[in-house]
């Protein structure tokens, strides 16, 4: 199984999401979970209102779940030293983030990691835009 | 000789000419805990109701702080779904200035005597706030989500009243304005300047009891930039693909 719930209401209030652009990050995503997924990107885009990052996770069963990552505004991410070619087709992710509320296969980005671990731009965490 | 000289560099000097703070600058929104000064809070009317979903925070469904929604408008957030802001029609609507002031995006300021420009990151939206003295105009005027603002000076504050705000939201959790909502903010300059406060005061009977009221922190950024924000309806059918794959 390649993702994995690491819900801890005491790290997400050290982690809390900057506020949404256009809709509720409240109203959309549990702030007091987070989860963590491993995959295969296999597209990402960087538009307003918000850049989006699909990942295909193969699950305990080995089956493909495709995921989708809703990233805050790229206006927003541009700040963190993301930009368009921040992530590739085919490339390797690791992302932790919160939960749909619906049980969607969809998070919040709270932050990324390459291949090699490295972060991908800088993660979320409360007190930064 | 000196004195004239001295005279005129006196009169030169935009502190001097224009006399009150210069709000001009790149400002970031602050998310960590902020002091609020007192008098700038006692400033507010008497029984407002605050709404503190500034910057980090936002409002689930059904929360709507100390806000008392009417019959009408309670009626209306419990039956408001959120998918249905998700579509081709409505991602990229910006929100009106009630519920944009205090998102998670920079704004700059420019500053006039007569003129004040605010420059939204948020949806590339422009705020005009006339400080030259001129009456709101008539109910025929066009609503906008910016409204139409006239501002003035009260000591170090610069205090601005916007009425002419089209339908929008204001908790962006089902509670909406209507186009009868009026607004005044009251801005002030502390940290020598390194921040920007203000509160947020509001009221239309039509859809809350009391007036409502935030408080919201921004810190100043030298050299920096709004980017354009050219918002991409397409998100929506992203967000409407998900688990149909």
């Amino acid at each position: 199984m390649h993702y994995k719930l690491v819900a801890s209401v005491a790290l997400v209030g050290a982690l809390a999401p900057a506020a949404s652009a256009h809709h509720s990050f409240a109203v959309f995503f549990d702030e007091t979970r987070t989860v963590e997924i491993e995959g295969v990107v296999t597209a990402y885009r960087f538009t307003n209102p918000h850049g989006t990052i699909a990942v295909d996770v193969t699950n305990a069963a080995g089956e493909i779940e495709h995921w989708r990552v809703e990233t805050t505004a790229p206006v927003v991410l541009r700040r963190r030293g993301w930009d368009r070619n921040s992530l590739r087709a085919g490339q390797q992710v690791r992302i932790t983030g919160w939960p749909a509320r619906d049980g969607k296969p969809y998070l919040r980005l709270q932050g990324a990691f390459d291949e090699n671990g490295r972060p991908v731009g800088q993660a979320f965490a409360e007190g930064e835009d | 000789m000196r004195r004239p000289l001295l005279v005129l560099a006196l009169l030169a000097s935009p502190a001097v000419a224009q006399d009150h703070p210069d709000l001009s600058g790149f400002w970031s929104p602050d998310f960590g805990p902020v002091e609020r000064p007192e008098d700038l809070m006692d400033a507010l009317p008497d029984g407002v109701g605050m709404v503190e979903d500034t910057g980090v925070a936002e409002f689930p469904r059904g929360e709507f702080g100390e806000l008392v929604l009417t019959p009408e408008a309670l009626e209306h957030a419990e039956q408001w779904t959120a998918d249905d802001e998700m579509t081709l029609q409505r991602v990229c609507l910006p929100p009106s200035i009630v519920y944009a002031i205090q998102g998670p995006f920079p704004w700059e300021v420019y500053q006039t005597p007569e003129l004040i420009v605010f420059k939204y990151e948020y949806f590339d939206q422009t705020r005009l706030v006339f400080m030259d003295g001129r009456d709101h105009p008539g109910e025929d005027y066009p609503h906008s989500k910016m409204g139409f603002s006239t501002g003035h000076w009260e000591g170090e504050d610069l205090v601005v009243e916007t009425t002419h705000i089209a339908a929008s939201t204001i908790t962006n959790n089902g509670l909406d304005h209507t186009d009868q909502i009026v607004m005044r903010e009251r801005y002030r300059l502390v940290d020598d300047g390194a921040r920007l406060v203000a509160t947020q005061w509001f009221s239309d009977p039509a859809v809350i009891e009391n007036d409502g009221a935030r408080f919201i922190s921004w810190s100043k950024r030298e050299g920096e930039h709004v980017y354009p924000y050219e918002c991409d309806p397409s998100f929506a059918l992203e967000y409407q693909s998900i688990g149909e794959e």
